[in-house]
């Protein structure tokens, strides 16, 4: 009888745990959600690929395609230069950050650059981003390439 | 396929951590025994492939693999040798171990620590790493290693400039690599079966402590500590950082309680307990995952010196303590000078992220504020730690200005919780890349098994606990051979030794028999 009632009591005080202040807001939003995600994805027949563009989100597929459409080229050693930033920041006013070479390197085993990397001068392509979507634009002349590192000066690099 | 892996792994890792508790001379209760076996062959697994590295071997399956192999049949040739004296039917006879009992009342807390663990494996198994530095530095390295068959591959020849993640110890990047190559893609599932022996290991702790459902209740706060479950699922140092160095504390304590040195361990031919240097060596392994746990170590000297003045001569306490930074010391060699410095292609210096201005005690200060006031309190706090500081708080309190008597148990710890407290804000102040937000509050982790096992001697907890244990057995005579009764964490060798539950409810029980 005593064993019962101390279950009664360990049920209760976990309750009682789990319905309290913060805890409630976090149960919910964590635990419990993450139990209705795990529903949905042990019967999920997503691919690895797949399922890092889902964790991943945008970032890894806009990297993703960038290696496709480089595949798709053949561009041989090709060096990614990413618009800074705080460019989107400051001058589009948009939420978004590109990643920076180490993680657009293990997404995509390709070599991305800032415009502060030592490589940024051997870059021959450009990434941009705007309202209108991404593009990603060939570098053709060491001239070209120096006006795009002069126009994005002014725009330091930020993660 | 990768469940199988996953499986050889567990029972090397097994193997090579029971090989180490027998070689320490260390005889452990089955539950204890068990999961500090798994850590410690986790711990022993994250090495070799560093090791197998520094000696410029190729890393690939049969190297990883076979080294693990290794190094398990290499810790237990005293096992060994052992049954080919005895025979194995009497070493297996020696290994049974004991029923698993608990009592009903324990099971709620049983599901509930289940659920939370589940969904913590799920989403180590099924979601790939997320943390920036994970992705930034020694997943990458991780990755690229697995491909290229070395840790100084292609990520080092990109622009580096934005991280400082590829410039850590290797624990991770090691266990990754394991993972990956047994099958798992996005490996990670290694800090699953870490989190499962810690939270089995703290259960056993702290009931032997309290009542079984004071027991459930503090390690459930521990768990339900968001920012620490978070990190359950996401790969990083600190979660396993913070289980070493609990984990060599709780044998640290153990030792104390010692009236006298056991074990077979010799250290410049003097007789050195097992527990002792088990404390040691975890704390060796929680510098080699994170070095700067080096200098959170030495506030633990003056400790150990306080302790066992007047049990040895000065000459035997000195040789303690430097036996005690020994292996932290090597760990930071290794890690730090050696590979950072000097083996990986770019050079990292420590000494250029020192605080420049050290005569300015002003930011020294201003750190120990910011993190009471924004890390240990207000609404942030309670997002990243949940209840159980203020939990703490208000037992600490109350014991010490209700019951003003503290056990040399309790003190223990809450020297511990202090000495953390100082060390990390000191930290903070003397490499300025420990940011508060982030750095310094991972590092606090390592509070909550600390603040947990205060909990688990704190004065009025005990009380309560004697009190539920009388009430409970209240009709029932007490049987001197009680089976139920929890028994102490480290059986000895020598049968005088005093135990680890010689305070709180047990012993309160054993003082009324």
């Amino acid at each position: 009888m005593k064993s019962v009632l101390l279950t009664a009591l360990s049920f209760a005080l976990i309750l009682l745990l789990v319905n309290i202040g913060f805890y409630k807001e976090w149960f919910q939003d964590k635990p419990l959600r993450y139990w209705q995600d795990f529903l949905k994805e042990k019967d999920d027949t997503a691919n690895i690929q797949a399922i890092r563009a889902e964790r991943y989100g945008f970032n890894y597929t806009m990297c993703m395609r960038i290696k496709e459409v480089l595949e798709k080229k053949k561009a041989g050693h090709a060096i990614i230069l990413f618009e800074p930033n705080s460019y989107y920041r400051d001058s589009l006013h948009m939420t978004i950050h590109v990643p920076e070479p180490a993680v657009f390197y293990y997404y995509t085993g390709l070599e991305g650059v800032w415009i502060n990397s030592p490589d940024a001068v051997k870059a021959n392509f450009l990434v941009r981003i705007s309202g209108k979507g991404v593009r990603l634009d060939a570098i053709k002349t060491p001239g070209q390439r120096q006006q795009i590192l002069d126009f994005y000066k002014k725009y330091p690099p930020i993660l | 396929m990768p469940l199988l892996a996953f499986l050889l792994l567990l029972i090397a890792q097994i193997l090579s951590g029971y090989g180490i508790l027998t070689l320490l001379g260390l005889r452990l209760r089955t539950s204890y025994a068990l999961t500090l076996s798994i850590l410690l062959g986790i711990a022993l697994s994250s090495f070799l492939p560093f090791l197998l590295q520094l000696c410029w071997i190729t890393l690939t399956g049969p190297t990883i693999f076979g080294s693990l192999a290794v190094a398990a049949l290499l810790l237990n040739i005293p096992a060994f040798l052992r049954i080919r004296r005895e025979g194995l039917p009497a070493v297996v006879r020696s290994f049974r171990p004991g029923p698993f009992r608990f009592r009903v009342y324990e099971v709620p807390f049983f599901l509930v620590m289940a659920f939370f663990l589940f969904i913590s494996i799920w989403r180590c198994y099924y979601l790939p790493p997320l943390s920036r530095d994970a992705l930034s530095g020694p997943e990458a390295i991780a990755e690229f290693a697995v491909r290229e068959h070395t840790m100084i591959n292609s990520f080092f020849r990109v622009d580096l400039w934005s991280t400082n993640n590829p410039y850590k110890s290797p624990y991770l990047v090691s266990l990754q690599m394991i993972y990956k190559l047994a099958g798992f893609p996005f490996g990670q599932i290694w800090l699953s079966v870490v989190v499962v022996c810690f939270t089995v290991f703290l259960y056993q702790a702290v009931k032997e402590k309290v009542h079984p459902v004071l027991a459930g209740l503090l390690v459930l706060l521990l768990t339900m500590a968001p920012e620490l479950y978070a990190y359950t699922f996401m790969i990083l140092y600190d979660y396993s950082n913070m289980v070493f160095f609990f984990l060599s504390l709780y044998f640290l304590f153990g030792w104390f309680r010692e009236e006298r040195p056991t074990g077979d361990a010799l250290f410049f031919a003097e007789r050195i307990p097992g527990t002792y240097y088990c404390s040691v060596l975890l704390m060796g392994i929680a510098t080699y995952i994170r070095s700067e746990t080096l200098v959170l170590a030495l506030f633990f000297l003056p400790l150990i010196g306080w302790r066992v003045r007047g049990k040895y001569s000065a000459g035997k306490i000195s040789r303690y303590l430097v036996l005690f930074v020994a292996p932290s010391l090597l760990a930071y060699y290794l890690t730090v000078p050696l590979y950072l410095g000097h083996y990986i292609p770019i050079h990292y210096k420590v000494a250029g992220e020192v605080n420049a201005h050290l005569s300015n005690l002003g930011p020294l200060f201003q750190r120990y504020r910011d993190i009471v006031t924004r890390l240990f309190t207000g609404v942030f706090a309670v997002h990243l730690w949940g209840y159980i500081l203020y939990v703490f708080a208000a037992l600490f309190l109350a014991e010490l200005i209700l019951l003003r008597r503290l056990s040399k148990e309790a003190c223990n710890w809450l020297y511990a919780i202090a000495a953390l407290y100082i060390g990390v804000g000191f930290l903070g102040w003397l490499l300025p890349l420990m940011n508060l937000n982030e750095t310094t509050k991972r590092s606090l982790f390592k509070l909550l098994p600390l603040i947990v096992l205060y909990l688990a001697n704190n004065g009025w907890l005990i009380r309560l606990s004697g009190w539920i244990s009388h009430w409970e057995q209240a009709k029932q005579p007490i049987s001197t051979t009680d089976k139920n009764t929890p028994k102490p964490a480290l059986a000895r060798a020598n049968p005088s030794a005093r135990t680890t539950s010689s305070s709180g409810a047990n012993s309160k029980k054993k003082k009324r028999k």
